[in-house]
């Protein structure tokens, strides 16, 4: 079983050599929803409309391929967002879609029933499965900040991961660890592919995630029957490919000098640019200005708060202050910004050289010219 | 005796484990665990107090909005800021819509099927589903067909041998009382209570830009401008887009849960009496009425009751409150064996239970992640339950006509509702409350607009400069799963100390100092068992908190 | 008695970009903090004043850099005061030794101002500071510009920084060099000042015109 990142020579998930049922229309979806849902994914995917029927195709040919979902050092905040999944939507997912064998916060077995099942997935579709891991692993202390079953988040994670066909990490946790590891990082935590480097893993940052995404990422796969390409921070470039700031409705304010100077006043209420507000747009990979979120409902640049640059490895620390543009110079207090520190400097330094003047100018230097003749 | 552990408790937020002994077919003893911990208490300490609300959200999502309101006020509180009348409106809106999602999702998607064998609903007759549909409500998706479709749809499902989430569950359970029926119908409304659930919480998006985690929380107000003359602030397009969404909201719960609730109630009518608990019950109070920050203005009100006592409501005084760690894995600078208010706490983690894997945890030690907090040293219970029997012990009108309605169809007195079964009656009725009062906060809210009131931030204390070389402050907050509180202590403008005691800190609090269980453990005591390798009967008591113990944690 | 004569130094590749840079280095500072902190100038929304700004400051960054790099070939080329050799006085002894009594004189523990036809070996070294600093800036600087366009060349070359350093680590550190140049540029303008004037080095006519006052024991 070869799990390279490409995914091209796996013998895992979808056959496509399986009989083309039409179960979607059996499943009670119209063809016509169908057909809109593929549309949507292909332009989640930033794909041309033209593959909406390859997408439908590849989707028809599906038997639900098995995924576990685990929760570690989380917030249940992406299991929440896939709850808000809107096509298909979390129901669809869980009867038709896959076959979601493992997820603490839906099934209904639990304590021993529910870890059997878990174990059952490992053992018998080694190589084959999906994994969804959401939630930071802790290192410290030999894994013991996070349990489940009386064992470490990290043996879990390294036997699950380990013997999947893929792992999504979703949501900024999984990722790159999250919360738990901002500074000081008390659990020592990481993200899955750093706990299992042996793992193939996909990074669907944000905190949480877009579940659109979610979607996009699993119908990418069906369609093109590899993972997709990914940035250095192992996310797909067709979520994570652009900056928030260079799709963001406010950009034209923006590049006219009109900003937001206080909540609630003309700029605000206008929908200027939220940069002196300490917006990270500028800073942050993310497809949210075009995605949306809860049914493409908003965003939060587009509803009045600036972004936060959740879908960045270790946001917590290179994007605070929320509200400054700038982070703090390490090791000064929050008050003292790049440019009062630097502006400090710059008369610190001109006021020593003055004295410096002065010094000089009263004494009487050796190899000086004893004529005043200037050349 | 035997001791049985059930790790992972699933269907609800979070890393619970419980370990209990069963002696003669019931609990004799309990112990709540929580084994996860992330120190987000301490990761706070030296930030910007502004940023708190962004950190402290993740604390949850699941309960998402309830640790930003609660921090944003304790900041607001420790530099003394009050924020604009719409503001507080706003908030009360994201926070009652809130409420009334996670209690539905609880409902039928965490709490369903202890009550709700779903395998059964393939023996149901569509037809008769039907009728009992139609005969408690006159919601519109009880045709028989409609049930043939559903049951058509599990049929197939269940046909292709792969349950999914739904195998090794505890089906065919001898607890399980409901007719095929009954759970066919509860099947339907499962899988309909899903589609709701996300088109109504569009409301946080629209007014906080996404949920989970909605982004527009600001110390001093929110970040959503209102101007009905703009297309990209608040205006009467999307305050009639939330109307709409309100009485969606509205509907399915008079419609579909509540018929729901005392159907399902109606047939377990012997859980009135199982899982009571420690007696005690704290509500800290929400939905301030206008932007004094006086507790009296809160439309949910604040007190105590003792001992099951609903003909006295005591005051609340934070100061009585602290917490300890002798059965948690922490270690406290003072020592052993004392209790430490909020803004003197101390998040100093110090694992001491048994190198994983473990079969059990070493319960005459420390057991926990989870603190115990006490008020005057006793333990209280904390959630809908306990919102509602303080407000029905201070007389609250709208309240006290909705319980006794509730108990009038049922039968029984206000005695059942210190309950397995009054918890979740309790989160139904108040579910009920808050969807009858969202419109009106929402019409205030227009009222102000169209009077030409547009605040929405008091900017005055917003640059650090402004403010005082120390502070310190609270926030308290009514979420879901009951009283929140936050504390913070700022120093030259960062946070020198940030505390958070959460709702399921409260319930899932292991012992104290004094070896006093706390409620989940204190709840689970005499709950009969009828097969100890399935303890049906430990998850429907658990389940009736709705435990998240992400935000037990932190 | 001392002769005065005066020697070609300073050639024109050497001048020129010293004085664009100083150019460039001037209007990037004020559109960089223009940049960094801008004012709503409250004009109509058909303005493009960050644009312009943001415009002037990539169209200078691209004049700068290539007066950087023309420097950088000239430390090939030019002659031997401009050789790159000047700039690292402390790979040998008599650098080392060069650079001390340097040293000496700036902080007053000396009288004796060393004079040299040069840089003399302080400033080579300071110099060579600068030059990083430059390269720096031009670095973090294109980083930040070619993340507009993540598909281009250029985001394959700089972006590469990205994977070590935060986005925004990288505008804090662009933004922080700015003030290391100002700094700088205090100090260096105080100092051909002092060598100039006070010292009569000659030092400060010769950046313009290129020729040096030569003193000469007979
Ligand atoms: C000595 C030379 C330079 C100085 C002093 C300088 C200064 C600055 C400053 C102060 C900022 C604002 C940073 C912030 O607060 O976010 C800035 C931004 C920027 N600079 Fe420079 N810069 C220099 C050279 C360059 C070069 C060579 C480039 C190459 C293209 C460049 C590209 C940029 C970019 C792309 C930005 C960010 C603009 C934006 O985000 O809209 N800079 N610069
Ligand atoms: C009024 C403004 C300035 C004057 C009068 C001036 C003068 C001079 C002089 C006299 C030298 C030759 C010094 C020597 O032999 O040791 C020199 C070299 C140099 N200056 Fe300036 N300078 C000015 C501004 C700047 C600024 C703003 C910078 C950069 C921030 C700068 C960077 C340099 C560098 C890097 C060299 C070495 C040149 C080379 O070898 O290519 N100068 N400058
Ligand atoms: N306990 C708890 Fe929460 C709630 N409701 C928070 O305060 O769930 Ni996540
Ligand atoms: S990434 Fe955010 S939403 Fe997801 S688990 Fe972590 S804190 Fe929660
Ligand atoms: S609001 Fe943020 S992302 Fe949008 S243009 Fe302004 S700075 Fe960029
Ligand atoms: S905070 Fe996150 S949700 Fe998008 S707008 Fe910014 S990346
Ligand atoms: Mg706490």
């Amino acid at each position: 079983m070869s799990r390279t990142r490409d995914g091209n020579e796996h013998d895992g998930l979808p056959d496509p050599a399986l009989p083309p049922p039409t179960v979607w229309e059996e499943r009670g979806i119209s063809r016509r929803d169908f057909m809109k849902f593929c549309t949507a994914m292909s332009a989640a995917l930033a794909l041309p409309p033209a593959f909406a029927p390859k997408i439908a195709h590849a989707l028809d040919q599906v038997k639900r391929p098995t995924l576990v979902w685990l929760e570690f050092q989380d917030c249940a905040g992406n299991t929440e967002a896939l709850l808000r999944s809107s096509h298909p939507t979390v129901a669809e997912l869980v009867l038709d879609v896959l076959s979601i064998d493992y997820h603490e916060t839906i099934m209904a077995a639990a304590g021993h029933q529910a870890e059997e099942a878990l174990a059952k997935v490992t053992k018998e579709q080694k190589g084959k499965y999906l994994v969804i891991v959401e939630g930071s692993i802790p290192m410290k202390d030999n894994g013991v900040y996070c349990c489940v079953g009386g064992r470490t988040a990290v043996d879990i994670a390294r036997e699950v991961c380990g013997n999947a066909f893929a792992t999504i990490a979703v949501g900024s946790c999984a990722a790159y660890g999250g919360i738990p590891a901002a500074a000081p990082n008390p659990t020592g935590a990481v993200g899955v592919k750093e706990a299992v480097p042996e793992a193939t893993v996909i990074n669907l940052p944000g905190c949480p995630l877009n579940p659109d995404n979610l979607t996009a990422l699993v119908v990418h796969y069906l369609t093109f029957n590899k993972l997709p390409a990914v940035d250095s921070h192992g996310r797909p470039l067709f979520a994570y490919g652009k900056r928030i700031h260079d799709a963001c409705e406010r950009r034209p304010h923006f590049d006219a000098g009109q900003y937001v100077e206080e909540w609630g006043d003309h700029g605000h209420k206008k929908g200027y640019c939220l940069y002196k507000m300490g917006c990270k747009g500028p800073a942050t990979w993310h497809n949210c200005p075009t995605q949306r979120y809860n049914m493409k409902t908003s965003w939060p640049v587009g509803a009045g708060h600036g972004c936060v640059g959740c879908s960045e490895p270790l946001f917590w620390d290179s994007m605070t202050p929320f509200y400054r543009r700038l982070p703090n110079v390490p090791g000064f207090g929050i008050e003292s910004t790049a440019d009062k520190i630097g502006a400090g400097l710059a008369v610190a330094t001109a006021a020593a050289f003055a004295g410096h003047g002065v010094i000089s100018g009263m004494r009487h230097d050796k190899g000086k010219p004893e004529d005043h003749e200037e050349a | 005796m035997a001791k049985i552990a059930i790790d992972p408790i699933t269907r609800i937020e979070g890393h619970l484990r419980i370990e209990a002994e069963i002696s003669g077919g019931r609990v004799a003893d309990a112990w709540s665990s929580s084994t996860m911990f992330r120190g987000i208490e301490r990761i706070l300490q030296g930030r910007d107090p502004r940023d708190a609300w962004v950190f402290t959200q993740r604390f949850c999502g699941v309960c998402t909005t309830v640790h930003a309101i609660a921090s944003i006020r304790c900041v607001e509180n420790a530099l003394n800021i009050t924020i604009p009348q719409n503001a507080e409106i706003i908030r009360n809106i994201i926070i009652g819509i809130q409420n009334v999602q996670d209690h539905v999702i609880h409902f039928y998607h965490l709490h369903a099927l202890d009550w709700v064998d779903i395998t059964s609903a393939l023996k149901a007759d569509p037809a008769k589903t039907a009728s009992l549909s139609a005969s408690i409500s006159e919601w519109p998706l009880n045709s028989p067909t409609y049930f043939k479709g559903v049951q058509g749809k599990l049929k197939a499902f269940v046909e292709t041998g792969r349950l999914g989430p739904f195998a090794n569950a505890y089906w065919g359970h001898p607890a399980y009382r409901l007719p095929p029926e009954a759970n066919l119908m509860a099947v339907a409304h499962y899988l309909e209570a899903l589609e709701w659930q996300k088109e109504i919480i569009r409301i946080h998006a629209i007014l906080g830009s996404k949920n989970p985690h909605p982004q527009t929380f600001i110390v001093g107000g929110m970040a959503i401008a209102l101007d009905p003359d703009s297309q990209s602030a608040l205006n009467m397009d999307k305050i009639a887009e939330i109307r709409s969404l309100l009485k969606k909201t509205r509907d399915f719960v008079e419609k579909v849960y509540i018929p729901d609730l005392l159907a399902v109630a109606a047939f377990y009518k012997d859980w009135a009496a199982i899982g009571g608990g420690v007696g005690n019950y704290l509500a800290y109070g929400d939905f301030p009425m206008d932007n004094s920050g006086k507790p009296e203005k809160l439309w949910m009100p604040r007190g105590i009751i003792l001992n099951r006592d609903l003909s006295k409501v005591h005051p609340v005084d934070d100061k009585k409150i602290a917490e300890y760690v002798d059965h948690s894995w922490y270690e406290y600078s003072a020592g052993a064996g004392k209790g430490v208010h909020p803004w003197d706490g101390e998040t100093n983690h110090k694992y001491t239970g048994p190198r994983p894997p473990y079969e059990f945890l070493d319960t005459n030690g420390k057991y926990s992640w989870v603190k115990a907090p006490r008020y005057a040293d006793q333990p209280m219970e904390v959630g809908p339950l306990s919102r509602l029997l303080v407000a029905y012990g201070a007389g609250h009108k709208e309240v006290k006509q909705a319980v006794d309605g509730v108990l009038a169809k049922l039968g029984v007195g206000p005695e059942a509702l210190f309950s397995t079964l009054g918890r979740t009656a309790a989160r139904g009725i108040e579910t009920l409350l808050l969807a009858a009062e969202l419109p009106k906060w929402l019409d205030q809210l227009t009222a102000n607009i169209v009077g030409g009131d547009l605040h929405i931030h008091n900017s005055e204390r917003w640059d650090p400069k402004d403010w005082p070389k120390e502070a310190s402050g609270f926030g308290l907050h009514e979420a879901p799963r009951g009283a929140l509180g936050h504390w913070i202590r700022i120093r030259d403008q960062k946070i020198l100390n940030y505390q958070a005691i959460v709702p399921s800190t409260w319930n899932a609090s292991p012992r104290d100092a004094a070896g006093t269980r706390g409620p989940y453990e204190a709840a689970l005591i005499d709950t009969p068992i009828a097969d100890q390798n399935k303890p049906l009967e430990i998850l429907r008591t658990i389940h009736s908190f709705d435990p998240c113990l992400a935000c037990a944690v932190h | 008695m001392t002769k005065i004569t005066s020697k070609y130094v300073w050639e024109v590749p050497v001048r020129v970009t010293h004085w664009v840079n100083f150019l460039a280095i001037l209007v990037l500072s004020v559109t960089g903090i223009y940049i960094g902190n801008p004012k709503s100038l409250a004009l109509a929304p058909s303005g493009y004043v960050m644009g312009w700004v943001r415009f002037i400051h990539f169209v200078v960054a691209y004049a700068f850099t290539i007066s950087v790099l023309a420097r950088f070939w000239w430390m090939y080329k030019g002659n031997r005061y401009a050789n790159w050799r000047s700039f690292v006085p402390f790979i040998n002894a008599d650098g080392r030794h060069k650079m001390g009594r340097m040293f000496r004189y700036y902080v007053f523990i000396s009288k004796e101002v060393p004079y040299v036809e040069g840089h003399n070996a302080l400033a080579g070294a300071t110099y060579l500071l600068v030059f990083g600093l430059y390269l720096l800036s031009i670095v973090t600087g294109f980083a930040l510009y070619a993340e507009y366009a993540p598909d281009s060349v250029m985001f394959k070359l700089f972006g590469l920084i990205f994977i070590p350093f935060s986005s925004q680590g990288v505008r804090l550190f662009h933004h922080i060099l700015m003030w290391l140049l100002i700094g700088f540029a205090i100090h260096h303008i105080y100092s051909a000042w002092l060598m100039d004037v006070k010292e009569r080095g000659g030092v400060m006519s010769a950046i313009f015109g290129g020729y040096k006052p030569l003193r000469e024991k007979e």
